[in-house]
């Protein structure tokens, strides 16, 4: 990707404009601070839901009192007596872009929903603070009979469907967050697949943060049936801000035989917010599941992507970038489980540390007994940009079926100084080239992204290079 | 040397334990801080160190003080001391020195060997300065301080300044059924000394059971060369614990190779700390797990200072249902620029039961340096063993030969030529014959 | 080659029903469980991560692991619920007077 242009400082203060702005803050209902059994039945209470969701969320607040905090990965300072769990801006969800109110319509008109609508997706889901405002869904889709909603709206309308299949791949007490995500859920999106329906265009989703001291908890359920193929992407931004704010999502896929499901996310939290999200697949027969997790900001992220291979012929592959700059810390990565004969998985990590953040790699690949002929490969590699960063890695291999075939390999390494110097000779300053050397780095994630995504995704590493965001 | 304890290690064991040594002071007052730090600390459990190790079924109150070896028992033969040419030789049978010897040569320049227990009384200025540094740390966990507070029948390989001895030290120490070792082994290497050392353990009864709580330290001084060789071979009902490091100086070499047979379960750190610019170390491991053994390996390459480099290479195969884990970390502090660091680890599945757990790592804070992992596990490849079959090879002897081509990367690196051949002739002999499914 | 040996590891007085108990046998660790005038045995190891499972909660037919809430169903060892996909090993269980005694499955 060339410049022709060097990025000049307002560019940049436009950038930083562009997604560093507040509303006053207008709401309908907002929840009581802190976290209790009250506000849980509250939440549950507002959404209209039925009494097994609500039993749910006040087991799942028990599990998360029982648990301790994990003594790995990065320091989470929350004081959770702090955080508001619950907000509500309005009180209907918007079917057209007209419904909308306008405040939340200009925000969204800033970052581009409406264009993008018409040109690339087949429908898109706005999440503002914790409800979904907007919604619309393609007609065709709808006469396929793909069901893309919010998660809301569909334990309303698709009850059945939804109990059978929520929280079966993550139960509450899968860890500490999950069960936090599992009492005070909000938003989210749901999406249903009928069998042999193939969605040519990307489903998408936004998410933002405004008020201080608000927490995101939305939950996801992806259900593709047997031979569908969907692909759904999620990009969030959220303004600066003093006060530390919470996001813990919880996302399960479940891809039945035949099915493909690749999940894309351009993550760009601002610099106090700890993102710690459990995303989980589970890949039955022949089928193919793809995380591309792109994560860039945050105080602190805690994301890995997992697949369960549970039955012959299931492929995984999660395709990871990391970029940490000055009071970040990416600590991410995937995990490959093969349960099943025929298995194979791959996940690509590119990480990129600088001005002192702090870039881990963090992967499980675990084939189990009777998972035979399963193959595994995984290719970490880190660049640390100055001697004030860090980059870890922390890969873990566990083999107990003896006929498979897995190899792992990481590096870690400065920009190569031939590189450099080629690029420079040919007329580029040191950051010019710089910036080339990161782009072709992190290429093989950003090739795979929808080009409205690619776009963004180099404006941001840019900008992380400039290190004027973050 | 203690005489008859009651089983269990008790404060009246080690207070009569105490009372027959003749040591300096600073080492006593060392074991009674390590003594109470050992009774303060829980059995070890979970954690990144034990949660692939349980140890449930190990009875720490089974074992105590070392008891004297019964008298008529065969002493195991060792497979690393034959054949070759030797400076040193010392065997201790349930941390009981039975001989040390050192030959003139290396003696008349100032080398010292032999019982750490003795040469500590007389050397005590020279020697305070090694064990009280904490090389290794005697607080690591309970099994640290044990042996901190507890070694006897250790040993002691002193090569001074300038001294470049050619010929090996060997080193056996054996255990009879039931019995414990708490050696510790202290190699110092000063400015400029060059030395190998083979050191080997073995059971008297390849089944028999019993404890083995060692630390191992290691200093090399700026431009010393140390090859060591370390075979574990303990009977397969033995509880191994050890604690192993190495502070290697500026422009210091060393070759660290360990072999990994026997033991009932062995949780084994082995820890290299490179502390002087342009240090060197490469560290090997050949592991080879039968039976129902539990081994657990646990390394670091800690890059403290510029320039160094370093470089491990860990090969397993296991057979049975047996457990090998590794675990290594490579880790590079913000003021070690220019480091060159690597580590790979192998792991062939020769039966169905077997499990391996590969968990290699990276902590990484300079940035002008070159850090890179590597891990693979797999079977052995069926068409080899065809070909080799149909040339008259049967599935056992094919099978031996493509394990011992798994090992070779590792066994070249390996310059002394009697320890390649004893380990890769231990290693065929162990191949068993697997029905096919 | 299914072992038959059976072992003793308690009185039956030692488990009330509902209850569990973790015995070593043979070198392994195992859950009896006596629930409902039946007795079971497991594993002490939850498949997901090899840690014991027989800390953990009953809740009718199933044993919770305490550590991330997976499922097995005491009756068979089979999964229920992730994070665990594989079976925990099943044991055979015989009351004889008033012994309790347990054959080992393969590993």
């Amino acid at each position: 990707m060339a410049t022709d242009t060097a990025i000049t400082s307002s560019d940049v203060i436009g950038e930083i404009n562009r997604y560093d702005f507040r509303n006053e803050e207008r709401y309908v209902f907002k929840a009581k601070k802190g976290l209790s059994r009250e506000v849980v039945a509250e939440i549950s209470e507002m959404k209209g839901e039925p009494d097994w969701m609500r039993d749910f969320r006040l087991k799942s607040l028990e599990v998360f009192e029982s648990k301790p905090m994990p003594r790995w990965g990065g320091a989470i300072n929350i004081d959770f007596d702090e955080v508001y769990y619950y907000l509500k801006p309005t009180d209907h969800q918007g079917r057209t872009w007209d419904d909308v109110p306008e405040e939340i319509k200009t925000t969204f008109d800033r970052l581009g929903i409406p264009e993008a609508e018409k040109k690339y997706l087949a429908g898109v889901k706005a999440q503002y603070e914790s409800e979904v405002v907007y919604g619309s869904l393609r007609e065709e889709l709808g006469k396929q009979g793909v069901i893309f909603t919010d998660t809301d709206s569909a334990v309303r309308e698709h009850p059945d469907l939804v109990r059978q299949y929520f929280s079966t791949v993550i139960p509450p007490t899968d860890n500490k967050f999950a069960a936090l995500n599992s009492a005070v859920w909000s938003g989210g999106s749901f999406i249903y697949v009928p069998p042999g329906v193939k969605v040519e265009f990307p489903l998408q989703a936004y998410f933002r943060i405004n008020a201080a001291n608000m927490g995101q908890f939305e939950r996801t359920l992806i259900l593709v049936d047997e031979g569908a193929q969907v692909h759904y992407v999620e990009g969030c931004t959220a303004p600066m801000y003093s006060t530390e704010s919470l996001h813990s999502a919880v996302v399960e896929v479940i891809a039945m035989k035949g099915a493909r499901v690749r999940y894309t996310t351009i993550q760009n939290w601002a610099n106090n917010i700890y993102n710690l999200v459990t995303k989980r697949a589970v890949a039955k027969e022949d089928s193919f599941v793809e995380w591309v997790d792109g994560n860039l900001g945050s105080r602190l992220t805690m994301k890995y992507p997992s697949i369960y291979m549970v039955e012959p012929g299931a492929r995984g592959e999660v395709l990871s970038v990391a970029f940490a700059s000055a009071g970040q810390h990416q600590d991410a990565g995937a995990k490959l489980v093969h349960c099943a004969p025929h298995t194979s998985g791959r996940i690509v990590s590119k990480s990129i540390s600088k001005n002192g953040g702090r870039s881990s790699y963090r992967g499980l690949v675990r084939t189990e007994k009777g998972a035979r002929k399963s193959k595994a490969n995984v290719v970490c590699d880190a660049l640390i940009l100055d001697p004030q960063s860090r980059s870890d890695t922390y890969p873990y291999i566990e083999i107990e079926e003896q006929d498979v075939s897995v190899g792992h390999e990481a590096s870690v390494s400065r920009i190569g100084e031939e590189q450099l110097f080629y690029l420079m000779s040919r007329g580029l300053s040191e950051a010019e080239a710089s910036m080339m050397i990161v782009s072709g780095f992190v290429e093989p994630l950003v090739r795979e992204l929808p080009m409205e995504y690619a776009v963004e995704m180099n404006r941001l590493i840019e900008l992380q290079m400039e290190g004027s965001v973050g | 040397m203690s005489t008859i304890t009651e089983a269990g290690f008790t404060q009246e064991g080690f207070d009569a334990f105490l009372l027959e040594r003749r040591e300096p002071d600073w080492l006593r007052r060392r074991r009674i801080e390590a003594w109470e730090a050992f009774e303060e600390m829980p059995m070890p459990r979970g954690g990144e160190e034990w949660r692939r190790t349980d140890l449930r079924a190990f009875k720490l109150e089974r074992f105590g003080l070392p008891l004297l070896p019964p008298a008529d028992t065969a002493m195991p033969p060792g497979l690393l001391g034959k054949g070759v040419e030797l400076a040193a030789r010392a065997m201790t049978f349930d941390s009981l020195l039975l001989h040390a010897e050192l030959d003139p040569g290396p003696a008349g320049q100032g080398v010292l060997f032999g019982s750490l227990d003795d040469l500590v009384m007389e050397h005590g200025d020279l020697l305070r300065r090694y064990l009280l540094a904490g090389i290794v740390d005697p607080f690591y966990d309970k099994f640290a301080a044990l042996h901190a507070a507890c070694w006897q029948g250790g040993t002691l390989v002193y090569v001074p300044r300038g001294v470049a001895v050619e010929r090996p030290f060997y080193l056996l120490s054996t255990l009879s059924p039931g019995g414990v070792d708490l050696g510790h082994t202290l190699i110092v290497l000063e400015e400029g000394a060059e030395a190998t050392v083979v050191s080997e353990t073995a059971s008297s009864d390849p089944d028999g059971g019993g404890l083995h709580c060692g630390a191992i330290e290691i200093l090399l001084g700026p431009g010393a060369r140390l090859r060591y060789v370390n075979l574990q071979d303990w009977g397969s009902g033995v509880w191994h614990f050890a604690h192993q490091r190495a502070l290697v100086k500026r422009d210091a070499s060393l070759q660290w190779t360990i072999g990994a047979l026997g033991s009932r379960l062995a949780k084994v750190n082995q820890h290299v700390a490179l502390v002087g610019e342009g240090a060197h170390a490469q560290v090997n491991g050949v592991m080879f797990t039968e039976g129902r053994r539990h081994l657990a390996y646990h390394t670091l390459q800690h890059h403290q200072t510029p320039h160094g480099t370093s470089d491990l290479l860990y090969k397993g195969a296991l057979q049975d249902r047996s457990h090998l884990v590794w675990r290594g970390m490579i880790k590079v502090d913000p003021d070690a620029q220019k480091t060159d660091a690597y580590q790979r680890n192998d792991n062939l599945m020769l039966s169905e039961q077997a499990r391996a757990d590969s968990i290699p790592g990276l902590e990484i804070e300079a940035d002008d340096v070159r850090c890179s992992h590597g891990a693979t596990a797999g079977r052995v490849d069926d068409e080899q063993v065809f070909y080799a079959q149909s040339r008259g090879l049967t599935r056992k002897e094919a099978v031996r030969m493509i394990v011992s081509g798994f090992f070779q990367q590792v066994f070249d690196r390996i310059a002394i030529p009697n320890v390649r051949e004893a380990l890769a002739q231990a290693i065929g002999h162990r191949v068993r014959e697997y029905q096919e499914t | 080659m299914p072992m038959t040996e059976y072992h003793p590891v308690c009185q039956v007085d030692e488990i009330p029903d509902p209850g569990k108990a973790v015995f070593e046998v043979d070198d392994r660790f195992i859950v009896v469980f006596h629930l409902d005038g039946e007795w079971h045995a497991l594993d002490d190891c939850c498949t997901h991560d090899g840690g014991p499972l027989g800390e953990g909660e009953i809740e009718g037919f199933q044993i919770v692991c305490p550590r991330h809430g997976a499922r097995f169903d005491i009756r068979t060892g089979q999964a229920l619920t992730m994070p665990a996909v594989r079976a925990t090993p099943y044991h055979r269980v015989k009351i004889e007077g008033d012994q309790v005694l347990i054959s080992l499955s393969e590993q």
